[in-house]
């Protein structure tokens, strides 16, 4: 079989390898944060990586996956990526999972000339033009505020909106597109407030969200803040129209695992298991019965972009250069849907990537918007606390 | 570095031998390392160059205040992010080129060392320690909340520095040969202003300072006046340190070059280890701790860097039992130091290199 | 006059459970004059403690406290008698080398044991929320108040009436003078530091049921320590005492009237400031 219709009709999964074909060996970088602050969320990437190279082996491409931790500090990506990019003469490197750290090397990789794929940094600037050999899965931070707001305001009309986030990249910017999309659709932005994670008390600055009698609270936190924070709502009795978790931390397992304080709670995410993407489902059982925990939107991310890359690599031999070429050219399809990195609106080798938005109900997370991702109808607004 | 050192000149004036090979040591290593670019082309040892010799720098820096002076400063970063944001943002608001804004990156890294010394210098020991915390902490928050000036928390990407134009030359910095060269000048610049503030007046006060504040003031020293001079040399060091790095790194972010643990902290990790208040000790620190570091992080590079065979098994069990335990290998490593090379690794080779030129001619009674 | 009201009681409650934390330091370095940079582990140890009780057991938090304190009691004795009392001449420059490395090989050794997933611990509580006179009082916070006030006025006792407590306190003001009196100070050190361990795991058991528990936990605990036991005076536990209260009720207040993302830094400038007109705490000896 010509190895590019071979690499077509196993990008499509359609068909496993003939019997006695050869099979294709594909190198791969993957920069993830297996130690340091990041580590819990990096655990999740290093599984789905873990499952990714499972199943293209039985696709017929053999991965060798040279990993690198770079703790979350930028010096340690960059570290990672000169070694795999001139050391191992890697096809294609997939990470870092940092903004801070996709940053510190997007350079490099535009230097080497080496592809890299960001499986789920949200940072808008990564994608922007004139970074050729620069990909990313994920969408970036502005399409959280738009999915959200949008979902919310085709079934309430709320007129006012309280913003409360982390002081990182990913709160600020989050927010600050959520600020902007909100003025524009006529919401008054009635408080502005970010903080410092980690703090084990954030009752005074929820008490004085409470006073504004916000109809909106959107808030953009890391896993564990959202719990505190919505623990901490619950008991000082805030009661908006509705709760908007601006992904992160209220899309995880445990959050949802909170019955008390997530029922209808409103996040985005990059991915869930019923949006009828290809495999997503089944990806998401198999994950969970090996892993013994559900799979977040980065297991699926990481998932998905090592196979993009390793597909990629597969039909060019191998070459970082002609690698770069097959991903921009090249289209795929699995667990995040269809893939294409085109340039658009400012952005450049970006997946046009649609995030569904979900909402606690009955302690499941359902997904209620987009339309043509929406299983469920959204409850609105909220009715109090139990 | 354990080599013997050569046969001293006259029997009467070993030390004085013995610091001139010393010289001559240091001199013949530093031309070997301004020689390795030339003959290794490929980025990754370049890269670790870079990386060492800003370590060296940045603990060359810290020595100053808290080797030499026994000042115990854990908040640094303050100056290493002062430095780098005051270099990026000239770049980025007033296209201020980086050799011109290092300048600026040590003259406010000075501004500010004044101020943070006015307040933390007249207190002692722990007090200072925590007070010096505190300071680069306030200035890692301010950055992150005044986000209009600052960028807050998305911080700044470097954009490509122009080229510099001298007569007859032309420097781009792009790549890693002249950041490899920018760093190691600096380097030996740092460990040379230690050398020469140790045999400076200057030198003699800080030791005092640091044996006994109270005699040393008590003898007419003005402790708030050279704990300063010694805090303001240091911290144009650590700023500049700071101005490359994000030059280097092209992006930064307050968590990033304000951090405790990653900038404030490994500069006295480097210093503490190596032996602090001599001029070998931060070097010999960071030759130690760098390399052991990245090569528990990533044990491929011992391989790429051609020290390992390709096949060594040791790859295998570093990546199989430490990928998530480099961290805690490193901290133990740090309590070995402690327990079993109190004076530092320098100091403990030091003994060991006395011990054993000591042994086939008696020792003379220590002066 | 609400609003004031809620964030002060809120920074009260939180200031209760700081305070546990601080005395725990200021035992350890009135008595050795270590400033112990792994002390925020070991309050993440006794969270871990206490999560694994809860999950494992079924053990409420607050009765976990029967056994963290002990065990971490025990471990803080073993560090002291294996690794820190070696080191008890050392520079203060190589015991802070030492904590900093003990504290990283804690975490990590954690991180190892627990995975670095974050740990969250729910009880039937842990979002109720008592309504007073219009107030809304965090029913976990204020058992952790008063089981934090409880621990404390029961330390207070230990030192004040007990031969061993009587002991420790001349250790901590003139070690050499200790000793000549015959007072076998190594075993001082080893309760001292036995004390600050327990008390900071019982601050981790204490705050398991509201907070979050992840190996790097720990390093938020040990600078908010530290700035508690220096303002309050180092080695004083009526300073901790009073410091952990300050910032407590400071982090609160400043998040509604300066701005959330700017109450750490109103506690370090205050820190700073009372450092500037006092440097050695508010209630510290003329020199530390």
């Amino acid at each position: 079989m010509p190895q590019r219709l071979r690499g077509l009709v196993l990008a499509a999964g359609l068909l496993l390898p003939p019997p006695g074909l050869a099979v294709e060996k594909v190198k791969l970088g993957f920069v993830n944060s297996m130690t340091g602050p990041e580590a819990p969320i990096g655990e999740n990437l290093t599984h789905g990586a873990d499952l990714a190279v499972e199943d293209l082996r039985r696709e017929g491409i053999e991965v060798e996956l040279s990993r690198q931790d770079d703790g979350g500090k930028q010096q340690n990506a960059m570290s990672a990526v000169e070694e795999l990019a001139t050391g191992e003469g890697v096809a294609a490197i997939v990470g870092p999972y940092t903004s801070a750290s996709a940053n510190a090397v997007v350079s490099l990789a535009q230097q080497y000339q080496v592809p890299l794929l960001i499986p789920a940094a949200a940072k808008e600037e990564l994608t922007r033009p004139g970074k050729p050999y620069v990909f990313r899965l994920n969408a970036p931070a502005h399409v959280y505020a738009e999915a959200l707001l949008d979902a919310v305001l085709a079934v309430g009309k709320p007129r006012t909106i309280a913003f409360i986030y982390e002081s990182t990249d990913f709160g600020t910017s989050v927010s600050a597109a959520g600020k902007e999309l909100a003025a524009r659709r006529g919401l008054r932005v009635v408080a502005d407030e970010a903080y410092q994670q980690g703090a084990p008390d954030y009752r005074s600055t929820l008490t004085r969200i409470k006073a504004l009698r916000p109809d909106l609270v959107f808030m953009v936190s890391y896993v564990a803040d959202a719990i505190l924070l919505m623990r901490q709502s619950r008991e000082l009795r805030l009661e908006p129209q509705a709760f908007l978790g601006g992904g992160a931390g209220f899309d995880t397992a445990q959050f949802q695992g909170e019955h008390d304080i997530s029922e209808l709670v409103f996040s985005v995410t990059q991915w869930t298991p019923d949006t009828g993407w290809p495999g997503a489902a089944e990806f998401a059982a198999r994950y969970a019965a090996r892993f013994g925990k559900k799979p977040t939107y980065h297991a699926a991310c990481a998932y998905e972009a090592v196979r993009i890359a390793a597909q990629a690599a597969a039909r060019v031999g191998g070459d970082p250069r002609k690698t770069r070429d097959a991903l921009a050219a090249g289209s795929f399809s699995g667990v995040l849907g269809a893939v294409r990195f085109e340039s658009f609106d400012g952005f450049m080798n970006q997946n046009r990537h649609a995030m569904p938005v979900i909402q606690y109900q009955d302690g499941r997370a359902q997904t209620v918007s987009p339309p043509e991702f929406a299983r469920r109808k959204p409850v609105y607004p909220f009715p109090g606390w139990k | 570095m354990l080599a013997p050192p050569p046969l001293p000149a006259s029997a009467s004036a070993p030390r004085a031998g013995a610091r001139a090979a010393g010289t001559w040591l240091a001199a013949a290593a530093v031309a070997l390392l301004a020689l390795f670019p030339v003959l290794v082309a490929r980025p990754y040892p370049l890269h670790m160059g870079v990386v060492l010799f800003l370590a060296v720098l940045e603990a060359a820096a810290w020595n100053l205040v808290g080797g030499i002076a026994g000042q115990y400063s854990v908040g640094h970063a303050v100056y290493f992010g002062a430095g780098a944001y005051a270099a990026v943002m000239l770049l980025e608001r007033l296209g201020i080129a980086p050799w011109w804004g290092i300048w600026a990156a040590a003259l406010c890294a000075v501004l500010l060392g004044l101020v943070v010394g006015t307040i933390t210098l007249r207190l002692r020991g722990p007090y200072f320690v925590l007070a010096s915390i505190a300071a680069a902490e306030v200035a890692r928050l301010a950055v992150l909340h005044f986000r209009a000036f600052t960028h807050g928390a998305q911080g700044f990407v470097v954009a490509e520095p122009p080229v510099l134009r001298l007569p007859g030359l032309s420097l781009t910095f792009d790549g890693k040969r002249p950041f490899y060269y920018l760093t190691l000048a600096l380097a030996v610049l740092a460990v040379a202003v230690n050398r020469a503030v140790l045999r400076s007046r200057l030198g003699y006060q800080l030791l005092a300072v640091r044996e006994d504040q109270d005699a040393a003031h008590s003898l007419g020293i003005r402790l708030s006046l050279v704990k300063n001079q010694a805090l303001a040399i240091s911290a144009a060091l650590t700023g500049v340190a700071g101005a490359v790095f994000a030059g280097y790194s092209r992006f930064i972010d307050p968590d990033t070059v304000f951090s405790l643990t990653d900038v404030s902290v490994p500069m006295v990790l480097y210093c503490l280890a190596g032996g602090a208040g001599t001029v070998e000790g931060p070097v010999v620190g960071a030759l130690l701790l760098v390399p052991v570091s990245e090569a528990l992080r990533n044990p491929r590079g011992l391989v790429s860097l051609g020290l390992l065979p390709a096949g060594s098994g040791v790859v295998g069990f570093v990546e199989r039992h430490l990928s998530q335990a480099h961290q805690l290998v490193y901290g133990l490593l740090l309590v070995l130091i402690v327990l079993f090379a109190p004076e530092g690794v320098a100091g403990l080779l030091r003994r060991l290199l006395r011990r054993s030129r000591a042994r086939p001619r008696p020792a003379p009674p220590p002066a | 006059m609400i609003l004031f009201l809620q964030s002060l009681l809120s920074g009260v409650l939180m200031g209760g459970v700081y305070a546990l934390v601080g005395i725990g330091l200021t035992l350890v370095f009135g008595v050795m004059r270590i400033v112990n940079f792994a002390h925020g582990e070991l309050v993440m140890l006794g969270m871990y403690l206490a999560w694994f009780l809860f999950t494992r057991l079924g053990w409420d938090p607050y009765l976990s406290l029967v056994v963290v304190a002990p065990a971490l009691f025990l471990w803080g004795a073993l560090l002291q008698a294996a690794v820190v009392g070696r080191a008890l001449h050392a520079l203060p420059e190589n015991q802070m080398l030492l904590t900093i490395g003990l504290g990283l090989a804690m975490s990590n050794a954690a991180m190892l044991a627990f995975t670095a997933d974050y740990r969250i611990l729910t009880t039937s509580y842990s979002s109720s929320g008592l309504q007073v006179l219009g107030l809304s009082v965090s029913e976990p916070m204020l058992a952790a108040f008063l089981v934090a006030v409880g621990v404390t006025a029961g330390l207070y006792l230990f030192l004040l009436r007990t031969d061993t407590g009587r002991a420790i306190r001349a250790t901590a003001q003139d070690r050499e003078a200790a000793q000549l009196m015959g007072i076998d100070v190594r075993r001082m050190s080893l309760v001292a530091f036995g004390l600050g361990a327990a008390l900071a795991g019982t601050a981790g058991a204490l705050v398991s049921p509201t907070y979050y528990i992840y190996p790097q936990v720990g390093g938020a605990f040990t600078l908010k320590a530290f700035v508690i036991v220096v303002l309050g005076g180092m080695g004083s536990v009526v300073g901790a005492t009073l410091g952990g209260l300050l910032v407590g009720v400071t982090e609160s207040l400043a998040a509604v009237y300066v701005a959330s993302d700017l109450k750490e830094l109103v506690v370090y400038s205050l820190f700073l400031l009372v450092l500037v007109a006092r440097p050695s705490g508010l209630l510290g000896k003329a020199r530390a």
